[in-house]
């Protein structure tokens, strides 16, 4: 409890928490939430607040095929959460797991390491994904799996920074002469300390990838049609969105939403990791 | 009652005797009777007989430059084109033999007349000795004889060699005139000279047109860059009746009509080539531009290959057809501003039309057939498509895919960039096609379903399918060639070869200053009367 | 001397940067020739047009030799001809380059100056009314994606007021009032994050104990900004805006295509959609050349600023 605490009475934490877990519990229970299939055609642009013939009803409206956006973006956030979290998790699975290797072991294998992440991270990241779409094509996975390539060598690189300091420290130096197994230090001894700094960079990289997925969307590189998709949403939307702008404002407001929350997450995480490393 | 004289000054063909007889007496009505009569060689005079276009009073300006947004493509070899786009950019320069107004009334270009024979299988065609080459060159016979080779010479890939391969020969038969033999009678042949896979280009020429630019038209091409611009400038020394504009600058504006239209509202470009159901709205709020609108027998057609699996199943074919709700394609993807389509590929709006009505729709029926053709747990198919022409494509696409689901057809849409559709449109099992507008339905349909012809993608084969054709194709008289289509049209009906869910309006803007800008419609626009007030 | 060391040590490491990402580049696409023939020739090209093309090209050689060859020749300044455009990959891609140049300097001059002002401004009292506002508003802005303002700027400034052009092709020269809308957007996105970086910075030059001295003994807020804090606040701002042009180009994509602008993003946009394996070769080299010189570049103002570093940096 006392860890957590003292995030809980910041209110840039809260309002940031807030919004992401919104959005996070939208995104798990979407069938619960979403009132009509987001795939089925009710009836074409209906106004926010409409209420169809058969007696629906269209809180945000409906779209030209005449999908209920509401439905539409509560399963969008199912495919922007889904897909963003789990190519953050996975970069940070490759990530954490080069990192602290590249920061313990040092010397040549800490080199070639951070050559290879160096290397990487002067791909412009659209480009990255751009090249990686056209070399195996635009599926979840695939976006999965160019979120992760682009990602991991920028957790790599925080990983093995900390790792080298941690390592350096004296209780580590303890342990290592006690006989303590590597795996062990890396994991017990080292990694917990890396965790501060990793919750912020977490949340703000959780927002980019959600941009940057909606960027891929918007840009027709994204998910194949009809999955509901934040970004797709607005190119769809965007040439009717003079005579119907509600087309395009609600999703906009959702990816922008989303990625509020989690700035306003990171930013209240490092002020209280500030704060605690001034008491220390 | 009017006298009717040929443009060749020749006596009245005989069909053409009939065919006024039968106006008198009402059975045809004018417009079809006009068209008839062009074909065969008389001269019916201006479109402005159907009533001018508005700004008929004022004097036309000459001058000025006009801004054109549209995709620019690579042109190399005209009769190969097969983007309409591209083939406007040829337009400026490069002539045809007839022209095709937009009432479909068939008029003088390259050649000033024509004489066909009695039994419509030999054409005699006197040229225009006034035209001339950019280069210098006289327009002779030899040109047209060269070009009419290239298109239905035995490795030809052009289009054309479908469409004309009803003709055994062509020769000179003097200074300025050309005789052409079919195999099989084929009225419209005048009306098929003005395809857009048949500009005229010159007998020196090497097939990359814009390396070598040598035209007869009214403008001259300046540069051409893929993606960019092209501009064409008026030529002095044209041979007819000169050009308005002195410059036409065609430009690149992507794909995106959102943005053509910004750029049109912002006085960037004065013409933009099409708009779609999508941007609608997006027109009407925008002061200063006049939206253009025309109804044509432009469509799309989801056509099935009739021998890859699992569509060499007739029964599969039908499934997707009955189950498919066209009314709701049209109301949902194009806001019902369209007419419904039949799965017959002939429109209303075409001469030939004959009102064959639709297969009522039934989901029922269609499990049992899926269930009688083994798929008793429902079929997996794949549909391609480019939004050639538009997002509104797509849409249909997913109103059909929610139509097939209902009947246990689980439909995948492989949505691709409209310039990776084009190069494979006739080789995906299941595509979405956008078919031009023709002013015949036989126009289309011998080039997209006759038996092994270059464009037909559905690769249906019917030996009584093509005799139908064929008879329809030889008849002149309007009411009876709507006969002639009746089985035409039923034979492709009961083939389920595709769902042509409906014929869309067609849409397009231009800045008011605009004028003699007509919405041709199959989309060929002739620049050399557009004049800038 | 310590400055040549330096360069070149730089220079080395951005040389193995660029042979192992031409390495990768080439992989990826080229290594299953397969796939290249279906790509040059089109999806529905038969197997004999395809390995009649291979041939041709050299492509049934091993692929350590078709490696150094592409390589040769990318230096040698052939990079291979353009299935979409006809042309040569080279002399499409640097026309693009100079438009997209202009529209990055652009933005860049407006983050700079919005980006470092707003953060100066909101750094120099901090918990003021003026620093929460700044604030609210640079995290507010980095989080609408640059696709969305460019939806919603286009329908304010040329659907409903018609002020300004709304495609910016650029096609008759430059035109200022096409760059307005592109840049802004580019600007919006980015400046907030600028803004964040300089604040803090700010924040803490403001905290050290020479300022704190020279506004006991009080000097004017404007001079003791002006004369102290500056330069100092600014080192870390500065190297940041160099780290920034790798998400400034992936912006460049997106708003090239939604305003029509012709320039180096629509024309990677074009090559991707129409599979221009060539042109993706190029562009994607080109977009890492730009980054890994930016980085040279960040690191010597950052010495410049701070001259301590470069010592140590050259020492090292």
């Amino acid at each position: 409890m006392k860890l957590i605490v003292p995030y809980l009475t910041k209110p840039l934490v809260l309002t940031g928490g807030a919004l992401a877990f919104g959005w996070l519990l939208v995104a798990v229970l979407a069938p619960l939430i979403a009132p009509y299939d987001p795939l089925q055609t009710l009836q074409p642009l209906a106004k926010p607040m409409a209420h169809g013939a058969k007696g629906e009803f269209f809180l945000l409206g409906t779209d030209m095929l005449g999908r209920d956006i509401f439905s539409r973006l509560v399963w969008g956030a199912r495919t922007v959460v889904i897909y963003a979290t789990l190519a953050t998790l996975t970069a940070y699975a490759f990530g954490l797991l080069f990192g602290l290797i590249a920061g313990y072991a040092g010397g040549r294998t800490d080199a070639v390491l951070s050559f290879l992440a160096n290397v990487v991270l002067s791909f412009p990241v659209l480009v990255l994904y751009i090249v990686i779409i056209v070399v195996i094509g635009a599926s979840p996975v695939n976006i999965v799996i160019a979120v992760t390539f682009s990602s991991a060598p920028a957790i790599f690189r925080i990983v093995r920074g900390i790792t080298i300091d941690v390592a350096s420290r004296d209780f580590v130096k303890a342990a290592i002469t006690q006989g303590e197994s590597t795996l062990r230090i890396l994991f017990v001894d080292i990694l917990p300390n890396t965790t501060g700094p990793l919750a912020v960079d977490f949340c703000l990289r959780l927002g980019y990838t959600a941009i940057t997925i909606g960027t891929l969307g918007f840009l027709g590189l994204g998910l194949p049609p009809p999955t509901p998709d934040w970004g797709g949403m607005v190119n769809e939307g965007r040439a009717m969105a003079i005579a119907f702008p509600h087309l395009v404002i609600f999703p906009c407001i959702a990816i922008s939403s989303l990625t509020l929350g989690l700035s306003l997450l990171a930013d209240g995480l490092r002020e209280v990791n500030d704060a605690k490393e001034r008491q220390a | 009652m009017t006298e009717y004289k040929t443009l060749s000054g020749a006596p009245l063909h005989p069909e053409a005797e009939a065919l006024t007889t039968r106006l008198a007496r009402g059975e045809i009505d004018r417009r079809g009777f006009l068209r008839a009569m062009a074909w065969l060689g008389v001269a019916v005079g201006s479109a402005s007989a159907f009533g001018g276009k508005a700004f008929a009073e004022e004097t036309p300006k000459d001058g000025g430059t006009l801004r054109f947004a549209c995709q620019i493509q690579e042109i190399t070899d005209p009769m190969m084109t097969n983007w309409i786009e591209a083939s406007n950019l040829f337009r400026n320069s490069l002539e045809f033999l007839t022209y095709v107004d937009e009432n479909n009334i068939t008029h003088p270009y390259l050649a000033k007349s024509w004489t066909p024979s009695a039994d419509l299988t030999v054409w005699d065609f006197e040229l225009d000795e006034r035209a001339k080459w950019s280069n210098g060159d006289a327009f002779q016979p030899e040109d047209v004889i060269f070009n009419i080779e290239r298109w239905i010479a035995p490795d030809s890939q052009s289009s054309n060699k479908t469409a004309f391969g009803a003709i055994s020969r062509v020769e000179k038969t003097g200074d300025h005139s050309v005789r052409i033999t079919l195999s099989r009678p084929m009225a419209s042949l005048p009306e098929q000279l003005y395809s857009y896979t048949c500009p005229i280009v010159h007998r020196g020429f090497k097939g990359n047109w814009p390396a070598e630019p040598v035209g007869t038209g009214p403008f001259a091409l300046v540069s051409h860059e893929v993606g960019r611009q092209s501009v064409f400038q008026k030529r002095p020394d044209y041979w007819g009746t000169h050009a308005r504009l002195d410059e036409i600058q065609y430009i690149d504006l992507g794909p995106d009509v959102t943005t053509h239209l910004a750029a049109l509202s912002s006085g960037q470009v004065d013409v933009i080539y099409r708009a779609t159901i999508a941007e609608y709205d997006l027109m009407k709020s925008l002061p200063n531009i006049q939206i253009l609108s025309a109804k044509g027998a432009n469509t799309i057609v989801l056509r099935m290959q009739v021998d890859q699996k699992p569509f060499d199943d007739i029964r599969v074919r039908q499934a997707v057809v009955l189950a498919a709700n066209n009314q709701q394609m049209l109301d949902v993807a194009y806001r019902g501003r369209g007419d419904l389509g039949a799965n017959y590929h002939v429109s209303p709006t075409q001469a030939d039309y004959f009102s064959l009505p639709a297969t009522p729709r039934d989901v029922e029926k269609a499990k049992a057939l899926l269930a009688e053709a083994g798929h008793a747990d429902g079929v997996d198919i794949e549909l391609t498509l480019g939004n050639t022409q538009g997002k509104w494509e797509q849409d249909t696409a997913q109103v059909l895919q929610q139509n097939l689901a209902e009947a246990g057809i689980r439909l995948k849409l492989n949505v691709l960039p409209a310039s990776q559709y084009w190069p494979i449109w006739n080789k995906v099992p299941f595509g979405l096609t956008f078919w031009a507008h023709r002013p015949l339905g036989t126009m289309t349909l011998d080039l997209a379903y006759r038996s092994g012809g270059s464009w037909n993608e559905s690769r249906f084969a019917s030996p009584e399918f093509d005799a139908a054709l064929d008879k329809a194709m030889a008849v002149v008289d309007p009411e009876a060639r709507k006969i002639a289509m009746q089985e035409v049209e039923r034979i492709l009906q009961d083939n389920a070869v595709m769902v042509q869910p409906f014929w869309p309006e067609r849409l397009s803007a231009a800045a008011e200053k605009v004028r003699g800008f007509v919405l041709h419609p199959s989309d060929y626009f002739r620049m050399d009367s557009v004049w800038i007030a | 001397m310590y400055l040549g060391m330096f360069l070149l040590r730089k220079l080395a490491i951005a040389l193995a940067t660029m042979l192992v990402v031409s390495f990768l580049i080439f992989l990826a696409l080229e290594v299953n020739v397969e796939d290249v023939a279906v790509k040059v020739l089109g999806q529905y090209s038969t197997v004999e047009q395809r390995a009649a093309w291979l041939a041709q090209n050299g492509y049934n050689d091993p692929f350590a030799l078709r490696y150094i060859r592409w390589l040769g020749h990318f230096v040698a300044g052939d990079w291979g001809m353009s299935t979409f455009f006809r042309a040569p990959v080279v002399e499409i891609v640097m026309p693009r380059l100079a438009a997209s140049a202009i529209l990055a300097g652009g933005a860049l001059l407006v983050i700079v100056v919005f980006g470092l002002g707003l953060g100066v401004l909101a750094g120099m009292r901090p918990g003021s009314l003026l620093d929460r506002v700044i604030s609210v508003f640079s995290v507010v802005t980095t989080s609408i994606p640059d696709f969305a303002s460019a939806v919603f700027l286009s329908g304010i400034f040329v659907f409903w007021l018609g002020l300004l052009p709304g495609a910016s092709t650029m096609i008759s020269g430059l035109s200022l009032a096409e760059l307005i809308l592109p840049v802004s957007v580019l600007g919006l996105y980015s400046m907030g994050y600028l803004a964040r970086v300089t604040r803090a910075s700010m924040v803490d030059v403001m905290n050290t104990h020479y300022i704190r001295t020279a506004r006991l003994k009080g000097a004017g807020m404007g001079r003791i900004v002006l004369r102290h804090a500056l330069r100092n606040a600014l080192i870390t701002p500065v190297t940041v805006i160099m780290l920034q042009l790798p998400w400034l180009l992936s912006g460049v994509i997106v708003v090239e295509v939604f305003y029509a602008y012709k320039g180096f993003g629509t024309l990677l946009y074009d090559a991707a959609l129409n599979q221009d394996i060539y042109l993706i070769e190029a562009c994607a080299m080109i977009s890492v050349l730009v980054v890994v010189l930016s980085q040279i570049l960040s690191d010597l103002i950052y010495g410049w600023l701070n001259p301590r570093i470069a010592l140590v940096g050259a020492k090292a």
